[in-house]
């Protein structure tokens, strides 16, 4: 019994330290001088440390723009996401009709396409109806990978929801939409706001689209911005690492409060344990 | 009955529209387009499965398909060692059990691009972490060409991925471990099992289909992965860690050969459809 409790702490110890060890990094360099990056002066903890890269972030470049971007483009894909995608998880659960089947199926498979496979199809989609460079066309590029999502994370939601209390509100004289709005959207909530976390996240994240469908300088967002400090192979380390911290703190906010109801929404729904 | 039908169509039609016209009609056009030849400012001619022929016959292809088939087989089978380890140290650890699985998600939701910038950055030749403590330690004398060299840098292409997706895999086992009932344990105990033994034929046949599906899903995307590639290595030295997306992209994107692009693009298809059709089985199954 004690060998097993030593390896169960080994692991656990080993697999720490290698998540550790990057983000470690990350926060380090972006407190060093351009000075103790260039010669490794004082490499594991800078002293003395300084907060100049993150400063230069906002005075010196369009960091500030492209939080913007992102949080624009995060926010309005994942409503339009949630209303689009719950709308169609309600009638794939609750409503019979027929083709339900088939179309639930469908739309399981349309959450499998990666979108590694799908950039080039749908940037010529978008040269065709002449839509690029423009926030709006990530806006309506992301919920392709988002809306089947939701659509099958809520499906399992709704699934959890008794029949009887919906059945209830109607006998009680309630339309369907009523029942919907007032019964079931409120029982659903935990899972509508996990959905909606996932798809911020996804989106705030998204980084191959964002590259291919935008070209002006001015919508870019923080992915891509990001990945155009490194100049060749040459790199503005110091700066880069403090966007890196910056660019990851909203998602580790949202993720550190709210990670309980994350943890449910992924065994209920996209991953059934 | 025909009042719940015809909310039931009506509720579900933004998304079957939006599904048509932003992931079924990109994707029919695009096996069309794969059968022609498009040259920016001449109209496209149809050439039937031409490009598909190019590209088997091109040396840079084959290198692409194999690349990919490499990344995916690697990243996977280590992150499932590692994950299934992290399930099992963590599996019945009451204390401290939430806050260090919360630590552990964590390479989960940070950006990808942060990810593999940060990594990029920890193998930097003169400056990084990696070769800078390793000297530091007298482990090597000069620091180790990670990106420089073709067979290290698809090695640390697949140390980032690993580092982005093994807590996933870990939290997934972790969730199905814990539904494994304990008195199951306790009777083998009885019967004299060990660790190993219990391992073997409770806790593997319990979490197999959750293993099944996590592998399946991750295949899909690994095999179609863009950012980390892109971003450390461009696909270079050479063609050493080319994939297929950033291959279309060179294609597309870079020499406008949109024809060939897209074949290049759904050239993981059949295989990409075989995974689709495994894990809607699986979900299915475990539906029932």
């Amino acid at each position: 019994m004690r060998g097993t409790t030593l390896a169960r702490w080994t692991v656990l110890a080993l697999i720490l330290a290698v998540v550790f060890v990057p983000m470690f990094w990350i926060v380090v360099t972006s407190l060093k001088t351009g000075r103790q990056i260039l010669m490794s002066e004082s490499p594991y903890v800078p002293r003395p440390f300084t907060v100049d890269n993150y400063v230069y972030l906002f005075e010196e470049s369009r960091f500030a723009l492209w939080i913007r971007n992102s949080f624009v483009t995060a926010t309005a894909s994942t409503l339009l996401s949630l209303m689009i995608g719950a709308a169609g998880a309600y009638s794939l659960t609750r409503l019979r009709y027929p083709g339900r089947r088939t179309f639930g199926a469908l739309v399981l498979v349309t959450y499998l396409v990666p979108p590694g496979l799908m950039f080039i199809p749908l940037y010529q989609t978008f040269i065709r109806i002449g839509y690029t460079d423009s926030l709006g066309t990530l806006i309506l590029a992301y919920p392709t990978f988002l809306v089947p999502f939701v659509t099958w994370l809520l499906m399992g939601f709704f699934r959890s929801i008794p029949r009887e209390l919906e059945e209830a509100a109607l006998v009680d004289g309630a339309t369907r939409v009523q029942a919907l709005v007032r019964v079931v959207l409120p029982l659903a909530a935990p899972g509508l706001l996990a959905a909606g976390l996932f798809c911020f996240t996804l989106s705030w994240n998204e980084f191959l689209y964002a590259l291919i469908f935008i070209g002006d300088d001015s919508p870019k967002t923080l992915p891509v911005g990001l990945s155009e400090f490194v100049v060749s192979d040459f790199a503005f380390w110091g700066q880069l690492m403090a966007a890196a911290a910056l660019a990851s703190l909203p998602v580790i906010v949202v993720y550190v409060y709210l990670h309980k109801y994350m943890v449910q929404g992924l065994t209920a729904g996209a991953v059934k344990g | 009955m025909r009042q719940e039908r015809v909310l039931g169509y009506a509720l579900v039609s933004p998304v079957a529209l939006f599904l048509t016209a932003l992931v079924a009609y990109p994707f029919l056009s695009a096996i069309y387009l794969s059968l022609t030849e498009k040259i920016v400012g001449y109209p496209a001619h149809f050439v039937g499965l031409k490009n598909y022929a190019t590209l088997l016959e091109s040396g840079r292809f084959r290198a692409v398909a194999w690349n990919s088939f490499v990344f995916t087989a690697a990243s996977i089978a280590v992150k499932l060692v590692i994950g299934i380890s992290m399930a099992l140290a963590l599996n019945n650890v009451v204390r401290a059990n939430q806050f260090i699985r919360g630590i552990l998600l964590l390479p989960w939701v940070i950006p990808t691009v942060v990810i593999a910038l940060t990594w990029k950055w920890l193998m930097d030749l003169f400056r990084g972490l990696i070769n800078v403590s390793l000297i530091d330690t007298g482990l090597i004398s000069s620091g180790i060409h990670w990106l420089g060299d073709p067979t290290l840098a698809m090695a640390s292409v697949v140390i980032a991925n690993i580092w982005r997706g093994f807590p996933f895999f870990g939290v997934s086992f972790l969730a199905a471990m814990q539904t494994v009932p304990q008195d199951l344990y306790a009777a083998a105990e009885v019967d004299g099992a060990g660790a190993v033994e219990k391992f073997l034929h409770i806790t593997l046949p319990s979490i197999k289909s959750v293993v099944a599906i996590v592998t399946l899903l991750s295949t899909i995307v690994t095999l179609n992965d863009f950012s980390i590639v892109f971003i450390m290595t461009r696909g270079g030295p050479g063609a050493a860690t080319h994939v297929f997306a950033t291959y279309s992209y060179e294609l597309g994107i870079q020499s406008q050969r949109w024809g060939l692009a897209m074949a290049a693009s759904l050239a993981s298809l059949p295989l990409v459809a075989l995974l689709i059709v495994g894990v809607v089985r699986y979900l299915h199954r475990e539906e029932e």
